[in-house]
């Protein structure tokens, strides 16, 4: 690793004690004292919690068409949103392999904001910025912003403390200002809750971090890592670049076809991905919910009841809310929601059944 | 942690496994305070079982947390005479109580005098650096 990049507001985790790892070239908070993945997860389900998640990139995209280049460009459809929403969707390779997934916020016609994941921002700039025509301009942002995500029931009440706009539609947001600075909040989040995801300027998010912390606290939250981050996402089932989208893992094997345009003109990757979809004979993700103990990792082999190796896990974890082992699997098209199969774990035959995720039921979209 | 605590009445192995002689020729097992906190929470444990013979230094067991696993090391050879039921149920008495109830198994050991050259609290504290 050349540098560890930090976070606009590393030192607060520094000064918490929280513990830190590397996630995509940043120095990034695993979990705090006093909480630990388990506490934290649990907080998000039942009250609120705060995740510092700066590492995200942040990019732009403007110039006149800027909607119509990312369209072009990206999977899925700008055309089915309005101005102030935003879209999950994927950068593919011309061969449908994913280089990223990430959420892109539609200003207007001419301008469009994307958070791409951390250590892949800078291919997703370089391929934009290599097929941008004329008077279209893509800047990387990547330390102009930060990223904080409050997510949980009592996520309104911690931003409305603060005089920040709530209440807004799912997948939509508002730019406010802080200080003087911009500040985005949009109605995302990973973890299946109902939340948000704020976007400051970079030299307002320790500001913005310090006045939302201490209502997450009054709110009976605290401070949430990435630990805890991975299994609310893997309890609800949404893939993590690298894991379970990859260049070797297309949308159409991730269960993502959702998040693709296929009826736009173009896109990067349309040819093999609808040769893909209408083949039918990729692996595709599911959910295995573990009904024995023992928690799958990524890269356990799935197997039959005749021992036949029929998939492999991508993400595995504990689920504090079931108590059991989760998994998402990329399985044989043999495989079909309710089969009982069986998880090579490191040598040990772990029962498991075939699901269809989310395996907890949460209320992100919930009004 | 710096408020991780090791009792001077156990034995301690380079694989952060605390020893506790529970009789002449029985030791009971678990993981250090250090080894816990370095785990976070733990949600399964994968004990030997009762037995089995183990031999020291090899695994005979996992520990896994939310984020990852770790090898359980026998710290001595012999035959494994209890293990812990209570983690089927709560593993997560390893962080709350690493030398006390998140106990993880007994050993009957063939030679006792090795329960000597394991190290104690001060060394075992000292190369933790």
């Amino acid at each position: 690793m050349a540098t560890q990049l930090t976070s606009p507001i590393h030192d607060r985790h520094v000064a918490l004690g929280a513990k830190m790892a590397d996630f995509g070239g940043w120095d990034m908070p695993i979990e705090y004292p006093g909480g630990g993945v388990v506490a934290e997860h649990t907080a998000v389900r039942e009250r609120v919690g705060i995740f510092d998640v700066s590492h995200l990139g942040k990019a732009r995209v403007s110039g006149p068409g800027a909607k119509d280049f990312v369209n072009s460009c990206l999977t899925n459809d700008l055309g089915r949103i309005a101005p102030g929403k935003a879209q999950y969707t994927m950068c593919c390779t011309e061969t449908g392999g994913v280089v990223d997934d990430l959420i892109q916020y539609l200003r207007g016609d001419d301008d469009v904001f994307l958070i791409p994941n951390a250590a892949n921002t800078t291919k997703v700039v370089e391929l934009l910025t290599a097929a941008a025509p004329e008077g279209i301009t893509v800047e990387n942002l990547h330390r102009d912003y930060g990223v904080i995500a409050v997510q949980g029931t009592k996520s309104d009440e911690v931003l409305e403390a603060l005089g920040l706009p709530v209440d807004h539609e799912y997948m939509s947001f508002v730019e406010v200002d802080w200080e003087g600075l911009p500040v985005i909040v949009c109605r995302t989040g990973y973890t299946g809750e109902r939340g948000y995801e704020i976007v400051p300027a970079w030299d307002v998010t320790g500001s913005v971090w310090d006045a939302l912390l201490a209502e997450v606290r009054a709110q009976g939250g605290m401070p949430c890592g990435l630990g805890a981050r991975d299994t609310l996402r893997t309890e609800m089932g949404y893939p993590l670049h690298g894991n379970d989208l990859s260049l070797d893992i297309t949308p159409v094997m991730a269960g993502a076809a959702w998040a693709v345009g296929w009826d736009k003109e173009s896109f990067w990757g349309k040819e093999s991905l609808a040769a893909e979809r209408a083949a039918k004979n990729t692996r595709l993700t599911r959910g295995l919910l573990v009904t024995g103990r023992g928690i799958p990792r990524s890269h356990c082999e799935v197997k039959d009841a005749d021992g036949n190796v029929i998939g492999e896990v991508t993400s595995g974890t504990f689920s504090p809310t079931l108590k059991q082992g989760i998994a998402l699997a990329l399985c044989d098209r043999s495989v079909s929601l309710g089969d009982e199969v069986v998880i090579d774990v490191r040598g040990r035959a772990i029962p498991a059944t075939v699901t269809k995720p989310p395996f907890v039921e949460v209320g992100v979209r919930a009004n | 942690m710096s408020d991780a605590s090791y009792p001077t009445d156990l034995r301690y192995t380079a694989e952060h496994e605390w020893v506790k002689s529970t009789g002449e020729d029985t030791v009971r097992v678990g993981i250090t305070s250090f080894a816990q906190e370095a785990l976070g929470d733990v949600v399964y444990v994968s004990a030997p079982s009762i037995g089995d013979a183990v031999t020291a230094g090899d695994s005979c067991g996992e520990v896994e947390s939310t984020k990852s696993v770790s090898d359980l090391y026998s710290p001595l050879s012999g035959e494994v005479v209890a293990v812990n039921d209570a983690l089927d149920a709560t593993p997560e008495l390893v962080n709350s109580d690493p030398y006390g109830d998140g106990w993880i198994f007994e050993v009957r050991v063939s030679d006792p005098a090795t329960i000597d050259g394991l190290m104690d609290a001060t060394a075992y504290e000292g190369q933790l650096g």
